[in-house]
Formats: C-alpha cells, structure tokens, sequence
C-alpha cells in the first residue's frame, strides 16, 4: 500500500513537474529573476541492505538571475532486509545557489556557481546517506558549466560537513550532455546524459565511483528525466554496497 | 434611405476597425548565451513581463530575438537591455524600429566605438548571418589596436579602425581564425567545418 502511495506521487510529480538538466548533477543556469520551478527527482535505490525510495517535492525561486533558494521536501519509503516496511518524511534541505562569473557567446555560455545544501535533520535515523540520517549536515561546493547547441558540459567539487555524524565527504561530479534532435526553439528535445559522481566519506573511509546514463525528454517548460546509476568503483562495507538507482524527475518552469 | 444605410454601417465598421488598429514597434536583438533551447524559453518567460507583447520570435543558433511592443507604451532601448540582462543573458546589439519609422541602436562594444578622428578601412568578408556579423567583430576586435568594428550581412564588409598602424592581413587572419574567409586569407578547413549550418558560405 505504502509503495502504491510512493509510486503515485512519483506519477503525479511525473505529470506536474519536471527536471532539467543534467539528472544527477547540477546546473549554473538560472532561467530568470522572479521565477518558479517545481520539480521531482525520485531515486530508487537498490543496496545489499534493500530498496529505498525517495521522492522529494522541490520548489526553487529565484529572486535575480544570479541567485536561487530552494526548499526540497522529501519522503522515502524503505525495504530493508529485516525490517518492517518504512514510510517517513526524510531530511529536508535547503539550497542556496550565487553565480559570480558568467561567461557568453553566441548559442554557448559557460558559468559558475557557489552552492550550499543544508540538510536538516528531519528525517528518520535510517543511515541513508544523502536521504534520510537524522544529521545536520552543510555542503558547500563550486559547480561550473559549458553549455552549447551541440553539447553541454557540466562540473561539481563540495564538501559536506556534519559536525555530529561520520558523513563528511569529498563529492565531485562530472557530466556530459548531447542533444539527439536539432536545437530548435519552442523545445522540442530528447537529451543523452553521462554523468560520473564521486563520493568519498572520509571518516568510514567508503568510496564510490558511480556512473549513471540518462536520457531526457523537453518540451518548452517541462522535462521529463530517466536515469540508471550503477558504481563502477564500489569500496562500501558488505551489506552497504550499492547494486543500483533509478532516478525519475520532471522539472516544470513558471 | 436603402441604400444610404447599409453604406453608413460599413463606413462605421470600417472606421471602428481601422480606430482599433494598434500600431506596433519592431525589436530585434542580438543575445548572447542562449546556450540551450531552455535558455531562450527563460528569455521568452523574462520579457512575457512586458504586458502587450506580440510575435516572439528567438533563433537560438543565431541568438536573434525579435518581438513587437505596442507603440502607444514607449518601451525604451535601456529596459530592453536591461530585461534580457535580468533574464541572465549578454545583450549584444539591439534594433527599435519605431512605429513612426525611426530607429534606435544599441552596441554593446560602445566602449570600442566609432571614433570619428580615425580613419575608417574596409575588408571584405564571408559570412550570412548575425551570428557571423558576432563572431566576425569579436574576432576583428579581438586584435590589440583594433577600436572599431561593424560587419554588414548585406554588403559583406567589415568595416574597422585602429588606434596604432597594424597590417589588414593580420585582423584577416583573426577572422579567417575563426571561420571566415577575406579577402586576405581563407579559414582553415577544420574550422569552416566546425562552423553552424547557417554560417556556412562556401558554394558546394
């Protein structure tokens, strides 16, 4: 019953909202001052230990079009191998975004982004990390991108702190956008996406390399995303590792 | 009486219509960093702002975006400028024409403007459209000296100024760096190839 509940927010996020690009990167573009957009990335997570889903509502404004706040509000759903079936508001967090260089020409522009994710402790102590730990934690990192009419490249490098748990961890990212159709505006777009995340939790002395393939469908206001991520480099205790993600987003801009 | 009636209903529906009749300004700019078709949605979102506006229009290859703006509400050069700035991209060159047929131009190279103390020269150069004109001047401005540079898509001429002497066949050579044949020296082949459809010149 409670995976029903689950998979129907995903549909209705799926129909009201959408997630741009890249999928399980981030962006330096801002789409305009005084803006809205409301969007879903819902990942399920396939570990040794079981499956979670995760399914966070995230509104982003923008009050110029070089900052951005947002509130992501998110519910998870556990199956872990010994345990009951869980169903619970997980970490909310709060993102803040500054772009203090911006580079354009014409049909390319590469910019970049301060970015802190506060994650507040709201969540259940489930250890999922990135989810649901019941830790503050504050990440800072730096994100760039290049992005142009036949491709678009997009870059991360943080820090997350948690003053009372063992999540500190190095995080970088690397992704890669291509276009299958010719750019044409209204959108009208179907995107590949590579995109690498490294993430090393330097107290437990975990490491992972994960790589997620991803393809998306835009239209003029609204996208639609599927990923699969897989580790390639899964240096994780046993019953910790991961198997899989899938990730499912909409994004919509108003 | 008959036939006096129906003459005055038209004449009435006429004049209503043609008192109806809105007279629009022309806009067009040149953007720069509509590095996606989801940036030029932001732009188009970013000036639906404008109450009235009609006919958008955005060529994201080429970072053309053309509206019109109804003439009775004056929407000036510097709330343009400022809009597309807001909605986070780079104005590059701007065109109002007025209802009344004047005309409003803005540069953003204005601090590299035309002197009228300096000598103006010529070059001819191979391009199509404006995202050729963009990248012929940047190139052209992009040699040290250089202070001046505008490039026609009708006549195919840049024309250019410089504050010390420095040889045409070198601002050539910028430009031919960047895809664009001259008089003076041709592009390489690899970077011709790398150019967009619509700034391909060479005849087939």
């Amino acid at each position: 019953m409670k995976l029903y509940t689950t998979l129907s927010c995903w549909l209705y996020c799926a129909i009201l909202w959408s997630q741009g690009p890249p999928i399980t990167g981030d962006k330096p573009i801002m789409l305009g001052g005084k803006s809205f957009t409301v969007k879903s990335l819902t990942e399920i997570r396939t570990t040794q230990r079981g499956t979670s889903t995760y399914v966070p509502v995230m509104l982003h404004y923008l009050p110029s079009s070089n900052s951005l706040v947002a509130v992501h509000l998110p519910l998870i759903n556990t199956r872990f191998k010994g345990e009951e079936t869980s169903f619970s508001l997980a970490d909310v967090q709060i993102l803040g975004k500054y772009q203090f260089f911006r580079k354009d020409a014409t049909g390319k522009t590469f910019r970049i982004i301060a970015k802190t994710l506060q994650t507040l402790p709201t969540g259940k102590a489930l250890d999922i990390i990135g989810q649901s730990t019941k830790k503050y934690q504050g990440y800072y990192g730096v994100v760039g991108g290049y992005e142009t009419l036949k491709y678009g490249i997009s870059s991360e490098i943080g820090y997350n702190w948690s003053p009372n748990a063992t999540l500190d961890e190095f995080r970088a990212k690397l992704g890669f956008g291509l276009p299958l159709l010719k750019p044409q505006y209204p959108n009208k777009q179907i995107n590949l996406y590579f995109e690498y995340t490294s993430m090393w939790l330097v107290q437990r002395e975990w490491y992972q390399l994960l790589y997620a393939q991803g393809i998306q469908y835009a239209l003029k206001n609204i996208t639609f995303d599927l990923a699969i991520q897989f580790p390639l480099v899964n240096d994780l205790p046993e019953a910790r590792k991961l198997k899989q993600s899938i990730f499912l987003g909409s994004r919509y801009t108003f | 009486m008959k036939k006096l009636l129906p003459s005055l209903l038209i004449a009435l529906i006429a004049s209503s219509a043609v008192m109806s009749q809105k007279s629009y300004d022309q806009f067009q700019i040149q953007v720069d960093g509509l590095g996606c078709p989801f940036c030029a949605y932001g732009l188009e979102k970013k000036f639906k702002e404008f109450k009235g506006i009609k006919k958008i229009t955005i060529d994201i290859e080429t970072g053309n975006f053309k509206f019109q703006y109804p003439s009775d509400t004056t929407l000036s050069m510097s709330s343009v400028v400022d809009q597309v700035k807001e909605a986070g991209y780079t104005p590059k060159d701007a065109v109002i024409k007025r209802a009344d047929g004047a005309l409003e131009n803005f540069s953003s190279n204005q601090t590299k403007e035309n002197n009228p103390n300096q000598a103006q020269q010529q070059l001819a150069v191979h391009g199509n459209c404006d995202m050729c004109k963009s990248r012929i001047e940047a190139a052209a401005l992009a040699v040290n000296g250089v202070t001046f540079a505008l490039w026609n898509t009708a006549t195919k001429k840049l024309i250019y100024q410089t504050d010390t002497a420095i040889p045409e066949s070198k601002i050539a050579q910028n430009i031919a760096n960047s895809g664009h044949d001259s008089s003076l020296a041709k592009a390489p082949t690899e970077v011709y190839n790398n150019l967009p459809p619509c700034c391909t010149y060479r005849k087939k």
